[in-house]
């Protein structure tokens, strides 16, 4: 499907249940464009009737009655086409904004759907600019390009169908010059659009030149590469002033260029009314009426031209936005396993068999791992970086799905449990701890909202971080988000220890965090971890020598392999590679 | 306004680009002026009969429709040439200023916000120029030119135009008021939901394991709710602009053709008069109503000014002597009382450190993390200076040197590796521009680069991509190393920058380091105690205290700090 077709598709979705709204916008539109378009020829008959006046003035007859009514119709013409676009703008500002709202509100409830891969894989910056750039984009094209469409649409073809009614002659003269004249936009349009793109890419060059300097600025200080790096970004900076110039010259010159061409179209109007005048062919008051009436027709003729090509930007925008967003929406879903097992705590064991996986289809990283974790059994996987450690840990709270073998838990497959139900199961602490925006208390009682708050107290008092909370001002209920400093790193994992002891799971991933904290804090969080495996079926990441003593089984995890397994001392007296691990200055990273 | 004043040395080196600009836009603004009335002349002289005059007055007609399309596309094309020479040279002048910044300068404004301001705010600025050299100045002689004609046209209505203006203005003013304070409300929640958005993509694992998906959704879907109410009435506020100015225009053409009527006796020429009135007000109108967009855009492009000069305006606050030698200053490190707080910060990093070190030896620095050790590596380079005492080198206060002398003399491993997009080799010769091919071979042999560097078909010529990211920590940090190491100084700082390497490469990088530079003053900050047991003394900070000085062994039986950090790492490594 071609890329535009894709984002009319999207629009078309989000505005099918505003019908209504966009059928009313349409007839309003329809009312007062026919109103602008009746509304000059009242004028120019006003015009008409007082040139006859003048002649009639001699011969005694004269009066104003006709110049009355048709004046009263113009205003009353005039008010009806402004009292309609008022009210189509209403029922269009708010449709426009319920539907970009169900576009923000659909992204926001499929990324709570969506795989876990998919985060992976793509930088948050980008995704957030979907709720800011883009959204932003599509809102304000739908507020000014809908209208302009519609409204412009009827207008152009309402004045051609008036212009004929009223005189064909000045008709044709009015439109003739029209088919040069798209020729002419469209060439420039053309070319503006080439050395806009041009320009965005030199900016896009330009920019990642100089992120790249200054966030490296350190070595271009301490080599000395500061002129260097001056006469580069001139280079840099040349080829954006080159392109940007082009750029905007071709864009720039659209509008004025309408507007002259306006002008000749007058002129040229003008020049038929005066010779039919003149030839005879009409009266000099209807003549004079006419041209009168022309010239607002020849004016309101060329408006649609000079607005559509200066929304014409603007609506790429929210094009390229559209199809952005409509590529998030064809993203596959979790597989939620609405019909699945629905399971109640761990009886039996937590299972790896014979399990394949690779994030890249054709990068396998575990090569068949069977592991089994028995209920109330603490197991510590151990091994080096990029050994497959945490790969496990996506495996068994589904974030990821094998490539083939499988997870089982009480001898189910995990794929074939409830997922939410899994879930509920699993508790899980993980190496960097998140914070969400709200009060601590909210923090602690994330995974259960309607928690009381004895619950949230005791939880925070088993993760030793309750006397912390009570030291602050606002106790549990102050506000915290992920970037405040009221934590420290150490005190943010705490918070996330306490977080998993609230929903008290049957069975625990634990991935230990290797990031240096002060030693206090370090001897807080093995006491909070011991604390949460305590009584729990335990899979711990572990990092620290002594939660792999602690724990009753340890597999030893290399190159995708499971290659050793056991108690601390049976491995030890193995001699193998956790031997060397334990024995050879080598961090268990 | 003020910051206005950054752009005028810049103006003067496209005085006749501004000239020829003015011209045109002079030129077009009294062609838009002058049409109007050329259509009255036109019609009166049909209603009299003055056949010459309608020819005369339509050839005027044609050219100065030409006229105004070639003054307009004179007049972008001078515009853009200003706009874009101006910025061009703005940007190239605010990007030299932040070249001469000292890194405490640059982390003060944040890398991000110097970009945005060199991309962002500059293409405001230019946008602002664009407007300014095509709209804002003939906006004036618009303004000014149409309601003088409104006026002169039929002065006895004189009143009229100015009951409109005064309307339309009163009216635009109070409506922008009214969304001003939406706009704000509206610009929060926007932050609110970015806000939300982010948490979510962030903490993804933690929403999805506790199963939080759907609160997430109810919780954002209030913010968005309460986004979407200030959108529809500032929707609401916009509807009401257009209509009710164009309703106050057409009452005020409707009172004014109704008057001219009433009198057409006494003034029968009135008849020519009406179209191009109507056609003056609509000018008017449309031009007041671009005017204010014009200065709600220049409102925009004045803030991203402000931004700019505040760069400008910064004074580096590192300052090096130009008059003094660019010879090397020596292997010797000296510390001498040297405290020192963050510009940002309140309590101090380092107190009261005195220590020295002789040329060639090897000194480690360990400590907990926020100890201070980065920071102090960092005085030695002259990233910051001391608040208190003095950093000498060679017996030379770093305040008095001269920058190139210093960078000859340190060179410096950070602990984030960082490589530019280029070749490998354009990477290890920002160490030296001059380096030769064996040189970069040794440099790489001795980070232990070489291993890998070999392996592709184009070795030293192999493309570093954007962000590195063809390259896996450990080797960025070889590259990095070696990068320090083809400078070939007599100083080398290695800033916990073995860190993503192997226990057994890393012993390798020592042995390289200790064997063939043997002349080298080394510092090696370490967060393991093992990097520097060899080293020949190791400075122990402790909360931005020097606590101990010595080597290995005498630091295990005199400093309690040391034993500490020892202790907890010793676990790790087998009890040794």
């Amino acid at each position: 499907m071609s890329d535009t077709r894709k984002a009319i598709r999207y629009f078309i979705k989000y505005l099918k249940p505003y019908k209504k709204g966009i059928a009313i916008v349409i007839l309003l539109s329809l009312l007062s464009s026919g109103a602008q378009v009746i509304a000059p020829t009242f004028l120019g008959r006003a015009v008409t009737d007082l040139t006859n006046y003048l002649a009639d003035l001699k011969k005694g007859t004269a009066s104003l009655n006709t110049f009355y009514s048709a004046l009263w119709s113009m205003l009353l013409f005039y008010v009806l086409s402004q009292v309609a676009i008022f009210i189509a703008w209403m029922v269009m500002s708010k449709f426009n904004a319920d539907s970009t709202n169900d576009m923000r509100e659909n992204l926001f409830a499929k990324f709570q759907r969506m795989l876990v891969r998919y985060f992976d894989t793509h930088q948050d910056g980008k995704l957030l600019s979907l709720f800011t750039s883009d959204l932003d984009n599509i809102f304000n094209a739908m507020n000014n390009a809908i209208f302009e469409i519609i409204s412009q649409g009827i207008m152009f073809i309402g004045t051609i169908v008036i212009m004929f009614m009223v005189n064909q002659q000045l008709a044709w003269t009015t439109i003739a010059t029209t088919p040069l004249i798209l020729i002419v936009s469209v060439l420039i349009m053309k070319k503006a659009r080439i050395y806009l793109d041009k320009q965005q890419d030199e900016i896009g060059d330009l920019n990642g030149y100089i992120t790249e300097q200054i966030n490296g600025e350190k070595i271009i200080i301490t080599n000395d590469l500061r002129k260097e790096s001056i006469e580069n970004f001139k280079t840099y900076n040349n080829r954006v002033r080159n392109a940007m110039f082009k750029g905007q010259f071709y864009s720039g010159i659209l509008f004025p260029l309408m507007n002259g061409l306006n002008l000749l179209n007058l002129a040229i109007v003008i020049a038929m009314g005066a010779w039919m005048i003149i030839s005879g062919q009409v009266s000099q008051a209807i003549g004079l009426g006419l041209i009168v009436t022309f010239v607002e027709y020849s004016q309101t003729y060329f408006q649609p031209l000079t607005q559509i090509t200066s929304i014409y930007s603007m609506i790429q925008l929210a094009l390229t936005g559209a199809r952005r967003l409509a590529t998030v929406e064809e993203q596959k879903d979790e597989d939620a396993v609405p019909n699945g097992k629905k399971i109640n705590g761990l009886q039996k064991a937590v299972k790896l068999e014979n399990v394949h996986f690779g994030y890249d289809e054709n990068k396998e990283i575990l090569h068949g791992v069977n592991i089994s974790v028995n209920k109330g059994q603490s197991v510590a996987v151990v091994g080096p970086t990029g050994s497959g450690k945490t790969t496990i840990m996506n495996l068994l709270n589904r974030f990821y799905d094998v490539n083939s073998g499988k997870v089982t838990f009480d001898g189910v497959d995990v794929r074939d449990i409830q997922l939410e139900s899994l879930r509920n199961n699993i508790g899980i602490v993980l190496q960097d701890s998140v914070l969400f925006t709200g009060t601590i208390a909210d923090n602690i009682r994330y995974g259960k909202p309607n928690a009381l708050m004895d619950e949230v107290i005791s939880a925070a008092k088993q993760a030793d971080i309750h006397d912390f909370i009570e030291s602050l001002p606002d106790g549990y209920e102050t506000k915290v988000n992920d970037s405040s400093s009221v934590f420290s790193t150490g005190q943010k994992q705490l918070i996330s220890i306490a977080r998993t002891i609230l929903i008290n799971p049957d069975f625990l991933i634990l991935d230990e965090a290797t990031s240096n904290v002060d030693t206090v804090t370090e001897e807080k969080i093995q006491q909070a971890m011991d604390a949460v495996i305590a009584g729990r079926t335990s899979f711990v990441i572990a990092h620290r020598l002594k939660t792999i003593l602690n724990s009753d089984k340890i597999v030893v995890l290399k190159d995708g392999n499971v290659i050793e397994s056991g108690s601390h001392e049976d491995l030890l007296k193995e001699k193998g590679f956790y031997y060397k691990l334990y024995t050879d200055q080598m961090a268990f990273d | 306004m003020q910051a206005f004043k950054i752009l005028i040395p810049h103006f003067k080196h496209y005085k006749k680009d501004i000239f020829a600009a003015l011209v045109a836009i002079i030129v077009s603004a009294f062609a838009t002026l002058y049409q109007p009335r050329l259509l009255e002349n036109i019609q009166r002289a049909i209603m009299l009969d003055q056949k010459d005059i309608v020819v005369r007055d339509g050839i005027i007609l044609v050219v100065l429709g030409i006229v105004a399309i070639i003054s307009g596309v004179f007049n972008v094309y001078y515009a853009a040439r200003i706009a874009q020479g101006v910025t061009s040279d703005l940007r190239e002048e605010i990007y030299a200023k932040i070249q001469s910044f000292s890194f405490g300068n640059i982390e003060n404004f944040s890398a991000g916000s110097l970009t945005t301001r060199l991309i962002n705010d500059m293409n405001q600025i230019m946008n602002m120029l664009m407007q300014l050299f095509m709209q804002l100045l003939r906006m004036p002689i618009l303004i000014v030119g149409s309601f003088i004609f409104c006026i002169v046209i039929i002065p006895r209505f004189w009143w009229a135009t100015v009951i409109m203006v005064a309307l339309i203005i009163g009216f635009g003013i109070y409506v922008l008021k009214q969304m001003n304070s939406l706009f704000d409300k509206f610009q929060k929640t926007m932050d609110k939901i970015s806000g939300r958005a982010q948490e979510t993509l962030q903490g993804v694992r933690v929403v999805k394991s506790f199963n939080q998906g759907p609160q997430e959704i109810k919780k954002f879907n209030q913010t968005s709710d309460r986004l979407n109410n200030y959108n529809i009435v500032i929707g609401y506020w916009f509807s009401t602009i257009m209509p009710a100015f164009q309703l106050i225009a057409y009452l005020v053409i409707t009172l004014v053709v109704y008057l001219i009527g009433q009198g057409i006796a006494a003034h029968p020429t009135d008849v020519a008069v009406v179209s191009p009135f109507v056609n003056y007000i609509l000018t008017l109108l449309w031009t007041i109503m671009i005017a204010g967009m014009t200065m709600m855009q220049f409102a925009r492009g004045n803030i991203s000014l402000g931004r700019i000069k505040e760069i400008l305006d910064t004074e580096p606050d590192i300052k090096f002597n130009e008059n003094a030698s660019t010879d090397i200053l020596g292997s010797s490190v000296e510390f001498d009382h040297v405290s020192f707080t963050y510009p940002d910060g309140e309590d101090e990093t380092l107190k009261d450190i005195s220590f020295k070190i002789k040329p060639g030896q090897m000194v480690g620095i360990v400590g907990a993390t926020g100890s201070g050790k980065s920071t102090l590596a960092q005085l030695i380079a002259r990233l910051y200076d001391p608040t208190k005492g003095e950093v000498k080198i060679g017996g030379h206060n770093l305040k008095d040197v001269n920058e190139t002398a210093l960078r000859k003399t340190v060179a410096f491993v950070l602990q984030r590796a960082i490589l530019f997009s280029g070749t490998i080799a354009s990477n290890l010769r920002q160490g030296n521009s001059r380096a030769r091919m064996h040189e970069l071979q040794r440099a790489a042999n001795m980070a232990q680069a070489s291993e890998f560097i070999e392996r592709y078909n184009d070795s030293f010529d192999h493309e570093v991509e954007e962000r590195s990211s063809n390259f896996s920590g450990g080797q960025k940090q070889r590259l990095s190393i070696a990068r320090g190491l083809v400078a070939k100084t007599p100083i080398l700082i290695l800033d916990d920058s073995t860190s993503a390497l192997d226990a057994e490469s890393e012993k390798k990088v020592q042995q390289a380091l200790e064997h063939e530079l043997p002349d080298t003053t080394t510092f090696i900050i370490a967060q393991k105690i093992v990097s520097v047991v060899h080293a020949d003394t190791i400075l122990v900070l402790d909360d931005g205290k020097l606590v101990a000085q010595g080597t290995h062994a005498e630091l295990l039986k005199t400093s309690p700090v040391y034993q500490e950090i020892f202790k907890t790492q010793k676990g790790k490594r087998g009890g040794k």
